[in-house]
């Protein structure tokens, strides 16, 4: 009885769409074709025209293709699936998973693939470690400074300044004719952050994050007189403490309406701004330099391809295929076209928004730093915990070194 | 009993201006379908200036949303009815039985509300690779039957009101004990069986995690996923989102309207109407 | 048949100790009776081995281990994990957040579900109407309430709730969810406001189980509303309180998502929660052996407080009726 109920349930909710369940498994390849599986990072509508050209081009290679929003829900997706061995045969190695998965072997060195050449080293560093890397990373992104240019051309600016005392003096102008001045969503690692030590470090050799891993120096040496400038911000009362819970769309909000003249940005503002506000004119600059340092940008590689280790031969032959087809000019140029994504292959010169330019040549030149990223473990714990204590910072309850002194003992746990 | 007209007309004022207050959040979603990304960005409380129904129609030209409905109704109709079915069998049980054993099982079965969902997700994906259920619409099925330890905790309950004669009555007349369950029990205890199902109905139609881990082929994706794929790694098309969103919810809507006046009589051991 | 269960009222349904009457026990015959009889337990024994047991298991033997996650290989550390949980003061945070939420959000939703109710179950017009209203809440998933949320309660001059404050008393924008205090609070008043009315239905359906006649009563000899309300409504609704407590609290304790898109656990970790350290840990951070000791903690925290809970709401609930 209780199968004919629910059969009978079955059929009803299937009868009432008029669709089939029959689920298309996987059955035996065609003659010569090769079946890989493909956990997209890219949402479906901004990959499927990329897939489709790939489709055509190489049709001894079928792609069977799933998605998971990024990003906690693609990590958890992958890490599920790669412990369970069902991992995909292609997927994105990112910040968020890359030591896990090279620790457990489950990615391939690419580093002698011919398709990894004319790429920017920066991104195939990015996912790597010990002269192999594990994933083709195509493009990068970068954040720093979006402003307005009539604000700042009222108070007689026509750029942001390259030195963080300059930048001050503009707020408090910015301030004085009766503007907010800035402000920086700080439920991430804020862009401003992030730019400083990348400046810092990027004048290091070994870089800044190697000696504090290596334990030649710490966070509290390396990050105290950062944390101390960007705290300025609030202790000279030029922005609200409120930014602590701001994200990066209500500050976007704020700078399409007119109600802010700068504010931290990466490209992905653009296309809404330009719509809600089209006679805004506004531009980007990196973060301006604090003494001894020099303008840098918040940023990264993009999560690269990988190939699944656990695959069998056939099958990562085919993944390398449809790799070499992702880094051929034509695979670029169509992934840039439908993503917008700042590419760094030198076959190929990605078409930008101008009003993005500024930011174009660090990108292609990996000028970029997250502190994340670039972390050598323990990456998540130590993310959680800067941005909750320099939330605390901005509200006045710690002082700076007391945030990077939190980060030495997470890191000494 | 006569309430007068003034005081009836001033609790309806009154709960209705509650209620529309409470409403305030969706009457955002709502009008922010009709809205390009621009204008909710400009104004997102305003209603639009310029209908715009874009958003409602790129979403309901996309084929995969109708077959993402169609797997969605298969889950939550038979996951619910399944959850339905197990918790009512372990109340009956334990309606006639007095055994120790049944009574300890049936506490321990409370632990199945304290146990964190996230902490149970990689064992469980893991048993299903074993038993190839993993993305199968049934392997998910099977995971939406904890739900039945909630069920099994409102039905055992209500259970109590059916007078022992009943069953007495049914068992003179030689009825099994799994005739007695399916023609006297299950008929006795509908309201309440209706009244779990809209509640188990609302989780298994909405819920996320389970279809992101345990469903990977577009063709067998939840609705819930469909509203998903607006979010791309630093934005997220609020406009698109909002619109599945509703989408999804109008199903939900409708059958809580429809099935209200069994939610109230469900828990309802019958008093009014005798 | 259906009109003799009339008159009675429902007994506490979430008293799943109270013994049976014994004269059940007759129902059990031979030894193939009660076979059978246990035969209907079964399936859900087997859902609840399968699906919170062995997990639960699995869970414990990796809360001794060093598991990533992603490799199966994992080295037994002993009791390593527990004593990390012990030491960081991010985690006690999370715990003393948690209780926050899950106490306030049980107390503020029970104090409005009730009177909420009564009222819901007087006839206006325009009630199913209310009603509706007043469920939706908990049906959208928590992702878009807490953005629609994050708009209403931004502490910006520009956020919804501070522009009405604004143009109608001239008040200066508040704080909402960048002050420690107000964060915690804005938290726990959208988790009311999203169970509430959920909550006031399953009232409304236990209030109609308490039979007129007892009103008409009190009404003879003068009780005034407020003597009904405690004297008779109050009393006969323990059965729903029990359940209902017992529901909003241990959700609460499990409380996940709502902070996350709300606040992200901040400003500082003034709303971060256990939950959120958990799926931090382990799924973020590789340390799944770390997050499984942490759900092992939990789940025996969140057992100790559900039972005394229902034990303690049943005692009261035995005494009033």
């Amino acid at each position: 009885m209780k199968s004919r109920l629910v059969r009978a349930s079955a059929i009803t909710a299937a009868a009432a769409l008029g669709l089939g369940l029959a689920s298309c498994s996987a059955g035996g390849d065609a003659e010569g074709v090769t079946t890989i599986s493909f956990l997209s990072w890219t949402g479906e509508e901004q990959m499927q025209p990329v897939l489709d050209a790939f489709a055509e081009d190489h049709p001894e290679v079928k792609l069977e293709v799933s998605y998971a929003p990024p990003v906690a829900e693609y990590i958890q997706t992958l890490q599920t699936r790669v412990l369970s061995g069902t991992a995909p045969d292609v997927f994105l190695i990112a910040a968020e998973n890359k030591t896990n998965l090279i620790d457990a072997g489950a990615v391939v060195d690419l580093s002698d693939e011919p398709f990894m050449e004319g790429v920017q080293e920066f991104n195939l560093d990015t996912y790597g470690r010990d002269g192999a890397q594990y994933g083709l990373s195509l493009s990068s992104w970068a954040a720093g400074y979006a402003y307005n240019e009539e604000m700042l051309a009222e108070v007689g600016y026509d750029a942001i300044p390259e030195t963080w005392d300059e930048f001050l003096e503009l707020l408090q102008a910015l301030e004085d004719a009766g503007h907010t001045p800035f402000l920086e969503s700080v439920d991430q690692m804020p862009t401003t952050v992030s730019a400083m030590i990348g400046a810092k470090s990027s004048g290091m050799d070994p870089s800044l994050d190697e000696q504090i891993f290596s334990g030649a120096s710490t966070f509290e040496d390396e990050w105290s007189d950062v944390l101390e400038q960007y705290d300025r911000l609030y202790t000279e009362g030029l922005v609200s403490s409120d930014v602590v819970a701001l994200d990066g769309d209500q500050v976007r909000d704020e700078f399409a309406n007119e109600r802010v003249a700068i504010i931290n940005a990466g490209p992905w503002i653009i296309n809404a701004v330009t719509e809600a506000n089209p006679e805004l004119q506004f531009s980007f600059a990196p973060v301006p330099g604090i003494e001894g340092g020099k303008p840098f940008q918040a940023g990264a590689a993009s999560p690269g391809y990988a190939i699944n280790a656990k695959s069998d031969e056939a099958k990562q032959e085919a993944a390398k295929t449809f790799l070499t087809w992702l880094a051929s000019p034509e695979g670029v140029e169509l992934f840039n076209q439908q993503t917008n994504d700042v590419t760094v292959t030198e076959s190929f010169t990605p078409e930008v928004n101008p009003i993005f330019e500024p930011m174009v040549a660090p990108i292609r030149d990996g000028q970029l730093y997250l502190p994340m990223i670039s972390w050598q473990r323990d990456e998540d714990v130590l993310n959680v915990e800067a941005v909750a204590q320099m939330q605390r910072m901005i509200q006045g309850q710690i002082e700076p070194e007391d945030v990077a002194a939190a980060l030495d003992a997470k890191l000494s746990d | 009993m006569r309430v007068p007209v003034w005081r009836r007309t001033t609790l309806s004022v009154v709960m209705i201006a509650l209620a529309l207050i409470m409403a305030v959040p969706l009457y955002y979603i709502v009008v922010n379908t009709f809205k390009t990304q621009a204008e909710m960005v400009a104004s997102p409380l305003a209603l639009p200036q310029q209908w715009t129904f874009e958003n409602w129609g790129s979403t309901l030209a996309d084929p995969g949303i109708y077959q993402s409905f169609g797997n969605t109704l298969y889950i939550t109709v038979l996951g619910v009815l399944l959850q339905l079915l197990v918790g009512a069998m372990a109340a009956y049980a334990m309606l006639i039985t007095s055994s120790r054993l049944a009574r300890f099982a049936a506490a321990a079965m409370l632990l199945g509300f304290m146990i964190p969902g996230q902490s149970t997700l990689i064992p469980l994906y893991r048993t299903l690779v074993g038993l190839s259920l993993v993305d199968n619409l049934n392997g998910l099925v099977l995971m939406y039957l904890g739900g039945s330890i909630f069920c099994f905790f409102l039905i055992q309950g209500y259970m109590r009101t059916i007078p022992y004669e009943v069953i007495e009555a049914a068992r003179v007349d030689g009825a099994g004990t799994f005739q007695v369950f399916w023609r006297i029990v299950l008929p006795l205890i509908r309201p309440i069986l209706i009244t779990v199902g809209v509640f188990q109905t609302m989780w298994v139609w909405n819920d996320f995690l389970l279809p992101t881990v345990f469903l990977s082929t577009p063709a067998k994706k939840t609705v819930v996923l469909e509203v998903y794929s607006a979010v791309s790694e630093f934005t997220t098309d609020w406009p698109a989102f909002m619109t599945v969103t509703v989408i999804a919810l109008i199903p939900m809507v409708i059958f809580f309207v429809f099935t209200q006046r069994h939610i109230v009589s469900g828990l309802l051991a019958g008093s009014v109407k005798g | 048949m259906t009109s003799q269960l009339a008159t009675r009222p429902a007994p506490p349904a979430g008293s799943v100790s109270a013994k049976p009457v014994t004269r059940r026990r007759s129902v059990e015959g031979g030894w193939k009776q009660i076979a059978l009889n246990r035969a209907f337990l079964l399936p859900a024994v087997v859902v609840f081995v399968f699906l919170f047991i062995i997990p639960l298991a699995q869970s414990l033997y990796w809360s001794l281990t060093d598991f990533t996650g992603y490799s199966t290989e994992a080295n037994f550390v002993g009791l390593a994990n527990y004593a990390a949980i012990m030491a960081d003061p991010s985690m006690l945070a999370g715990l003393s957040f948690t209780l926050v939420f899950a106490v306030g959000s049980t107390l503020v939703t029970t104090l409005i579900a009730i009177p909420l109710a009564v009222q819901l179950n007087k006839a206006f017009a325009g009630r199913s109407f209310v009603r509706s209203l007043w469920f939706f809440p908990a049906v959208p998933s928590m992702a878009i309430l807490g953005l629609v949320w994050g708009y209403i309660l931004s502490p910006l001059p520009s956020g919804v709730f501070n522009t009405l404050l604004n143009d109608w008393f001239g008040i200066d924008a508040i704080s909402w969810l960048s002050d420690n205090t107000l964060a915690q609070g804005s938290v726990i008043l959208v988790g009311v406001w999203a169970q509430t009315g959920w909550h006031a239905v399953l009232y409304v359906a236990y209030l109609q189980s308490i039979p007129a006649e007892y009103y008409e009563v009190a009404k003879i000899d003068g009780a005034s509303s407020r003597q009904q309300f405690f004297g008779i409504t109050l009393p006969l609704l323990t059965p729903a309180i029990v359940i209902s407590t017992f529901l909003l609290l241990t959700a609460g304790l499990k409380v996940y998502e709502l902070p996350f898109t709300l606040t992200g656990g901040g400003p500082g970790f003034t709303t971060y929660t256990i939950t959120q350290s958990i799926v931090v840990s382990g799924v973020g951070q590789g340390r799944y052996g770390l997050a499984s000791a942490l759900a092992v903690l939990f789940t025996i925290a969140v057992a100790v407080i559900g039972f005394s809970q229902l034990k303690v709401a049943s005692a009261i609930g035995k005494r009033f009726s």
